[in-house]
């Protein structure tokens, strides 16, 4: 067991050793230049003993040793040495590796379209934005002005520039379908189908249904949630993060959503009757068919189906929130 | 001559369930599933997985001891496949079910189409027709479940059972419902539309017979090893050259004929599933077939010549 200490700067050594004149005791000292750090870190192996000691102070040293003559028995391996200009050379190698590096990383074929795609991308997200802008501040101005009464006739406003936005949304499930963007391909078609069955069908083929408030809440709620979903999309397009816009895309759904899905819900339910009544999308017997088609009836599994979805949607969502927020929750502990 | 000795453990929890003393190195899997039976009566052979990784393959009946890779130890696992039901049970619940559910409708009973169309009859001659075709088909799977299959696994889980029964049975009415309707409209090409179709049923029927016996007689020695169906001077069974399982493609012929027959949206929706279900269990047995016999006829599709 060699015994390695270091006092007031000297590395003392001994220890007991099997050598070519058989067992002896060996020792040594060595008075370093400058301070160095008490504790030294010692490694055995079967043919040699490393210890390694710290400097306190990082700078080059002229010698080794406080006296000026090299110690007889301290021989330097100059596999390890390392002076300035050693080190500035080693530097030196890693910069011109990194430069390499992005070298072979530009000689990947850039896609000659990729200025265009971008451009494109951003141009929608940005006609949805304000489609959505017009829609909410609209709202929101006669909700102000008209107070209860506006619930009424929102539709008779609102919903041209609502047909156009959610029209216009087919576009997403193109942009997903052509690999344009990396978002999956089967929650995009549900967003679009689940809401356009909403608006055009329950909805658009009913006059009914048109007058009624919850027609208010629906429209609301949706455009809310895309006030802050497309300028998350611009602005990640370009490649910006604005940090408040992530927190609050990935945080406004929670209440949002939900509340959004209960709202399609109060719609459907609302229209059954009225489907039930009329007959409309209804095929009954005699037909050529010989089947009867309920269309109150398929309503009525959707609604099961639409709570199924919100609730799974919501646990997808929840997760990716985590994903994009909550590693940097931890760097701020 | 050396001794074996099985332990077997429980797959999931590894405690060990029994350990079987002196056990002959050319004792089959059966005959220690018979063992373990005697020790714990409630799990019959029929309910034992044994297998020799806890997430591997069921061991067949057939396998002898010391051909396994164990030594002259055995460690084998243990899973409870839960309560077992005869294939041949099942069939016969399965079918028998239709065929009676079907009759329901047919003889219209007050309870279907309300009391003023009760025990009323069709005045079209389709309607019987109809009947007596849905009637046949499960007659003739009966008979065909008694008769001549001869099923390579013994049992299926009991909860299948609920499953099946729900599917068959909750079609059968479905469709039953709508053909036998006082409302029902006939074929709209009528006489020939019926004719074209009873014919094509009659076909496909016999075919889909033929080919039964044809696999029975494959399996006529009560062996379970797989070998490769040919045809015969049969012509229904010539089939075979261009298609694995043959007695799919007439099944969906079947059922085809059957709609075209009925012209009714619900009997296409069940012949819709049938063949999306037929089609991956085709396609199933075709590459079982592939991987086993290296001289297979490559001519060969799974259900439909040249196309799937």
């Amino acid at each position: 067991h060699p015994d390695i200490a270091i006092t007031d700067n000297v590395l003392h050594f001994k220890a007991q050793g099997h050598g070519a004149k058989g067992d002896n005791i060996y020792e040594f000292q060595i008075e370093f230049l400058e301070p160095v750090e008490p504790k030294p870190v010692c490694r055995v192996t079967q043919r040699q003993l490393n210890i390694t000691v710290q400097k306190k102070e990082s700078n080059w040293w002229e010698r080794l040793t406080k006296q000026e003559k090299r110690p007889l028995f301290l021989a330097p391996d100059f596999d390890r040495w390392l002076d300035e200009s050693d080190a500035e050379m080693e530097l030196k190698e890693k910069e011109e590796e990194k430069i390499n590096k992005m070298k072979i990383e530009s000689r990947v074929p850039k896609d000659p379209f990729k200025h265009l795609k971008k451009g494109y991308l951003v141009m929608y997200n940005l006609v949805q934005f304000l489609g959505f802008s017009w829609i909410f501040v609209n709202m929101t101005v006669r909700l102000f002005i008209l107070g209860k009464d506006s619930f009424y006739d929102t539709f008779h406003t609102i919903a041209d520039m609502m047909y156009f936005c959610q029209t216009l949304a087919l576009m997403e499930i193109m942009n997903s379908l052509i690999g344009l963007v990396r978002s999956p391909l089967i929650p995009a078609v549900m967003q679009v189908f689940g809401r356009n069955f909403i608006l055009f069908v329950v909805l658009g083929s009913l006059e009914e249904m048109q007058s009624k408030p919850v027609v208010f809440f629906v429209f609301y709620f949706w455009s809310i949630i895309e006030l802050f979903r497309y300028p998350y999309y611009m602005l990640s397009c370009i490649g910006i993060e604005w940090k408040p816009l992530t927190w609050l895309r990935y945080t406004t759904w929670i209440p949002l959503y939900p509340l959004g899905g209960l709202a399609e819900a109060v719609c459907i339910i609302q229209s059954i009757p009225i489907f039930s009544e009329t007959g409309k999308y209804s095929l009954g017997l005699p037909n050529p068919l010989n089947v009867t088609i309920q269309f109150s009836f398929l309503l009525q599994i959707y609604l099961i189906a639409l709570f199924l979805g919100v609730f799974v949607n919501f646990r997808h969502l929840y997760k990716q929130r985590k994903q994009h927020l909550g590693p940097k929750k931890r760097k701020m502990k | 001559f050396v001794s074996h000795q099985v332990e077997i453990l429980d797959w999931k929890t590894k405690k060990q369930l029994c350990f079987l003393d002196k056990v002959e190195p050319n004792a089959t899997i059966r005959e220690i599933r018979l063992m373990f039976h005697k020790l714990y009566p409630r799990w019959y052979p029929a309910r034992q997985s044994i297998k020799l990784d806890p997430k591997g393959k069921s061991l067949r009946d057939e396998e002898i001891l010391q051909h396994l890779p164990v030594g002259t130890t055995a460690t084998l696992y243990f899973k409870d496949l839960g309560p077992q039901i005869g294939w041949t049970t099942v069939f016969l619940i399965e079918y028998t079910g239709p065929l009676f559910i079907y009759f329901l409708f047919y003889f219209r009973m007050p309870f279907v189409y309300g009391l003023d169309e009760r025990f009323t009859s069709s005045p079209h001659p389709v309607v019987n027709l109809a009947c007596i075709c849905h009637s046949f088909h499960y007659i003739k799977r009966l008979i065909e479940t008694v008769f001549v299959h001869r099923f390579s696994h013994g049992t299926m889980p009991l909860r299948n059972i609920v499953k099946n029964c729900l599917y068959y049975w909750g079609f059968a009415a479905w469709l039953a419902y709508y053909i036998n309707h006082p409302l029902y409209t006939p074929p709209s090409y009528g006489k020939k539309q019926i004719y074209f179709a009873v014919i094509m049923f009659l076909l496909c029927e016999a075919g889909n017979f033929s080919i039964h016996v044809a696999l029975s007689d494959l399996r006529r020695n009560g062996s379970k090893t797989r070998k490769i169906p040919y045809p015969t001077k049969n012509p229904f069974t010539w089939l075979f050259f261009f298609v694995s399982c043959p007695n799919y493609t007439y099944e969906v012929g079947t059922w085809i004929s059957f709609t075209i027959m009925t012209q009714c949206v619900p009997v296409g929706l069940f012949t819709l599933l049938c063949f999306i279900q037929m089609t991956i269990w085709a396609k199933d047995k075709h590459y079982t077939y592939l991987r086993e016999f290296k001289d297979y006829p490559s001519l060969r599709m799974p259900i439909i010549p040249f196309l799937l």
